[in-house]
């Protein structure tokens, strides 16, 4: 595994156009991002198109690398990652006729969200548990299922506004415990 | 700032970051962070606190279909590595030790002699009966590469380039050869032993992309005299 300080040198020598680099990153870091998209997606074909798009990306804003003062393997997930749950809220929305019935008669966390649970590294996962089981679980379906607000109320049968306050105060008491 | 309205620009950056925020919320938060630098470093830091939850994912290899798709749609025509590589090994005439020996003697009996110039490295681009025959010669000392064209013209409207392919590396150019037989050009010492030169075929005035387009049409190793 290449250090945060060899990534950040190949960003920054693709920012100049070095295919050489590109290689390089993808090689040093084409299996995380793969596993997280993989994660996302649980489907293979989408993860393939989705990595690909991602280090696309990751080519052509290397330059902007720089101004956004993330660590290099924050960027690069990250850029996976939002790829990632585009392409399943695309899916989504072109199934949403079907996928309805589904989520109304969901009971609770569903499989994929308990697979979840136990990936977080360990600070984070100290201080969700201070948030709650319900609360923390829906900051993973955000993070991890793209849900959006529309899909955690529907998730929790709670109105939209009302999952929207309280998802804002368990954030503001995460990063109080993440400060701390 | 009110430590209230730091809060919530605080969860605003959480909800930007977990992309819970509607498309017009979303860039009027772009907007201001803009001009806010400390909600940059906000949203900052929630990126890197949520990026942890992707801390226990196992790591999975991409099928190599992959990569070559990516490159293939970055790189539309470029000649990778792999590629430059087969394309030498068309030409292994050039490489061989007789045609090796031949033309090191091409070098000594025709090339050029100027006091100054002593070669330690020589490569031989093409051979008998080819259409391109180039004779190059290295002087460390000078860092000067001379390059003796004893047969070959370039198309009406096309240009030779000459390139330097140090180990796995893309080739790296060198530059275009001028109308004149021999001409010379500066190479970095340390680079030259082992390395490869080659000629494309390119548009004139040189390849556009900064790597070969055309053909390759002599190539040949640079060896100890």
């Amino acid at each position: 595994m290449a250090t945060p300080a060899e990534i950040e040198d190949l960003i920054g020598k693709m920012s100049l156009g070095d295919r050489r680099a590109f290689s390089a990153i993808y090689s040093a870091t084409s299996a995380k991002l793969f596993g997280v998209v993989l994660r996302i997606l649980n489907n293979r074909a989408d993860a393939e198109e989705v990595l690909q798009e991602a280090y696309v990306k990751i080519w052509q804003n290397a330059g902007k690398y720089q101004v956004n003062g993330l660590s290099p393997m924050t960027w690069l997930i990250t850029i996976a990652r939002n790829q990632a749950i585009d392409r399943l809220r695309a899916r989504r929305a072109a199934t949403s006729d079907l996928s309805e019935a589904d989520a109304i008669a969901d009971p609770g966390p569903g499989p994929e969200a308990l697979a979840i649970a136990a990936s977080d590294g360990e600070r984070i996962s100290a201080c969700m548990e201070h948030l709650g089981p319900d609360k923390a679980d829906a900051v993973r379906r955000a993070y991890l299922l793209g849900e959006t607000y529309e899909d955690l109320a529907a998730h929790y049968r709670i109105p939209l506004n009302t999952v929207r306050t309280w998802l804002r105060r368990s954030l503001q008491n995460l990063r109080e415990c993440l400060s701390t | 700032m009110s430590d209230e309205i730091e809060q919530e620009l605080k969860a605003l950056a959480a909800e930007y970051a977990l992309g819970l925020l509607s498309p017009a919320e979303a860039r009027a938060f772009e907007d201001l962070m803009t001009t806010d630098p400390d909600l940059r470093d906000a949203y900052a830091e929630w990126v890197e606190d949520f990026v942890t939850l992707t801390d226990g994912i196992v790591p999975q290899t991409p099928p190599a279909s992959v990569e070559k798709a990516i490159e293939a749609q970055l790189f539309p025509q470029s000649k990778t590595v792999s590629g430059w590589r087969a394309r030498l090994g068309l030409l292994p005439a050039a490489l061989t030790g007789a045609v090796l020996a031949a033309v090191v003697l091409v070098a000594f009996d025709f090339g050029p002699k100027g006091p100054e110039f002593e070669p330690e490295l020589v490569a031989a681009l093409g051979g008998d009966g080819d259409s391109l025959r180039i004779a190059a010669s290295f002087d460390a000392e000078t860092s000067v590469l001379r390059v003796d064209r004893a047969a070959g013209t370039a198309a009406d409207g096309r240009s030779f380039e000459l390139w330097l392919i140090v180990g796995d590396n893309l080739p790296v150019s060198l530059g275009v050869l001028p109308d004149a037989a021999v001409a010379e050009f500066v190479l970095p010492a340390q680079l030259a032993s082992g390395a490869i030169l080659a000629i494309s075929d390119e548009p004139l005035g040189g390849s556009p992309t900064g790597q070969p387009t055309g053909d390759v049409l002599a190539a040949g190793a640079l060896t100890p005299v």
